[in-house]
């Protein structure tokens, strides 16, 4: 009988698939803060602990570079939101400056509407191919990758436990996608206002900035992440004609090629907006003030300008610039930044 | 007593994994191998890499010939449609290809030839029709960490230009156009969503998937160029959607047609 017992064990193992005999990942609840909504996204890439755990050190790891002197977090520092504080990085691989700022990380799991500052990639899994390849970035040979991923025994175990497969460069985009989308900002001392919770007192002239920042800015900065991961054209330029660099800077029109999305790019989130400075897809302002005084006299006139924006500015005042900076400050999300679940492993 | 135990046992078993892939139920007996080759052409002259071809007032040489072929589908007399598994196939003809700069600093993909998709357990049947498209469906294209078939973007079907759009690049032809004294590189490359486009061969007879070794297609490449004048559009890919669009529809519409029954 026990022997029955034995066989029928051991037909079970090789009948049925692979993933019925191992440990299943642990899977991860995705925390979704009381007053964000709902985030959307089906990548065919469940969240789980070692996911995340995995595409943190990979995030970290210069190994992904073709020198092995470049990690993602060379341009995305947890420190300053995953930004860079540069206007066009040189941290690449070839020296060679940048065309676009880099962007902050956080809240990427409600990002659904396109990544890039032109929205050219779909999702985190596809997206993290661009600046993994791209020369002037870390210019990794993804055969190579996986040579040198296969050479450290841990990293082995860890996308065999998470994926029950071996290392891939598929399988290394899934992960640094889990751990991107773990990155959750919502902690600042305007969420603490927001949710009555201790500390979130504001003052007077940091309610007025909200007051000034739900009438003026929100059409586009709008709801609770503070973007409406849309894309405008918030008159910076006047001509986008320029189609130099396969298009980068007619905007979202080299993906669309619709010439009403001419001179438009993606709206950043105003989250943590004190530390990601330079401001624009290509960090032509280098701060707060800067950019409230384009809003407020700068803005120039072209066919696509943002319908909520009036050519030559919102022609704010002195002091209902110095209460939307106020406001903006408190969106900054000190446990965000030193949470040690994102920091180098 | 211990007999019926292990037959229940098997059945309880069997039914626990029945929820495979329905394209797995198969009789082992009956079913069969074909291969389906895509042989490029050049009106009646076979492919070939740096070699000359005269193609209207121009002269073309060509350095690379490369598409994928996904999701294929054999249509039997009855109209029941056998869809192959994990269908994505890239197909080429290259040389050493320098990939530098493209997906990686210094790169060299080595030359290869493949014509032939080889088809594993095709269930008995008479087929008449075979159906492909050229390219990689949206569910794919959109997202590169998903698994199948021969997909990966690591061999070069992407490029710098086309990882803004992080998608793959469908077809690749480039080379050399001459026109009198007057010579230029040339790079054809199609992809995007909207030029996903399925080709439907109908086969002159029914083939029968147990006895027949296969089919042979012609993909003949000057129809891939139809209404395009390679010398003043030396390069096409997404920055010129209109001819990207017009090379899409060429290839699924006019350059493959049936040739021959494999022997």
């Amino acid at each position: 009988m026990k022997q029955i017992a034995f066989l029928a064990a051991a037909l079970w193992l090789t009948s049925c698939s692979k993933n019925e005999i191992e440990p299943e990942p642990e899977t991860y609840t995705f925390q979704v803060p009381k007053h964000f909504p709902q985030p959307v996204f089906d990548t065919h890439n469940a969240m789980s602990w070692q996911g995340i755990e995995l595409g943190r050190k990979l995030f970290y790891d210069m190994r992904l570079s073709a020198n092995n002197k470049v990690s993602c977090a060379s341009c995305h520092d947890p420190k300053l939101a995953f930004t860079d504080g540069v206007q066009f990085s040189e941290a690449g691989v070839s020296g060679t400056a940048l065309h676009r700022h880099s962007p902050a990380l956080f809240n990427l799991a409600w990002a659904n509407n396109g990544l890039f500052w032109d929205g050219g990639s779909t999702n985190l899994e596809s997206q993290v191919f661009g600046p993994l390849t791209a020369h002037d970035e870390m210019a990794q040979n993804l055969y190579e990758l996986i040579d040198e991923l296969n050479a450290e025994a841990d990293y082995v175990l860890r996308f065999q436990n998470t994926f029950s497969e071996p290392v891939s460069s598929q399988n290394v985009a899934k992960a640094l996608a889990q751990f991107q989308r773990s990155l959750v900002s919502a902690s600042s001392k305007y969420d603490r206002y927001r949710l009555n919770s201790p500390g979130g007192s504001l003052t007077t002239d940091e309610l007025a900035g909200m007051a000034l920042v739900r009438q003026k800015c929100q059409s586009c900065h709008a709801g609770e992440l503070f973007t409406d991961q849309g894309y405008h054209n918030n008159g910076i330029d006047s001509d986008f004609s320029n189609a130099e660099h396969e298009g980068l800077y007619m905007g979202r029109y080299r993906i669309s090629y619709d010439l009403a999305d001419v001179g438009k790019f993606k709206t950043p989130s105003l989250r943590n907006v004190a530390l990601t400075a330079p401001y624009m897809h290509d960090g032509r302002f280098n701060s707060i003030e800067d950019v409230l005084t384009h809003y407020s006299e700068g803005v120039k006139e072209s066919a696509t300008l943002d319908p909520h924006l009036p050519p030559g500015g919102l022609k704010l005042t002195d002091q209902q610039k110095k209460q939307i900076s106020a406001f903006l400050h408190t969106l900054t999300d000190i446990d965000f930044i030193n949470n040690v679940n994102h920091q180098k492993p | 007593m211990n007999r019926i135990f292990i037959f229940a046992l098997a059945a309880a078993l069997f039914s626990s994994c029945s929820n495979d892939d329905d394209t797995q139920i198969v009789t082992p007996a009956t079913s069969g191998d074909m291969a389906i080759t895509l042989d490029a052409r050049v009106g009646s002259e076979d492919f070939a890499l740096d070699k000359d071809f005269v193609m209207g007032t121009q002269t073309l040489n060509f350095k690379k010939l490369r598409y994928w072929v996904s999701n294929m589908i054999l249509v039997d007399t009855k109209g029941t449609e056998y869809k192959v598994p994990d269908s994505y196939y890239l197909m080429e003809e290259v040389g050493d290809l320098d990939l530098s700069n493209t997906i990686s600093s210094k790169l060299t993909y080595p030359a290869n030839k493949r014509e032939t998709i080889s088809l594993k357990n095709v269930p008995a049947g008479e087929y008449k029709t075979i159906k492909f498209s050229i390219g990689v469906d949206s569910k794919y294209n959109d997202n590169l960490s998903l698994k199948a078939g021969e997909l990966t973007i690591a061999n070069g079907m992407s490029n710098l230009s086309w990882m803004w759009h992080s998608s793959y690049l469908f077809t690749s032809v480039g080379g050399t156009v001459k026109n009198g004294s007057t010579s230029k590189a040339f790079t054809t490359e199609t992809g995007l969503n909207t030029n996903y486009k399925t080709v439907s061969i109908d086969l002159p007879a029914p083939i029968n998937s147990s006895t027949s070794k296969g089919v042979v297609l012609n993909l003949d490449v000057t129809k891939i160029f139809d209404g395009i004048d390679v010398m003043t559009n030396p390069a096409i890919n997404a920055m010129t959607a209109p001819l990207m669009s017009t090379v899409s529809t060429n290839y699924a519409t006019k350059a493959i047609i049936f040739g021959s029954e494999a022997k």
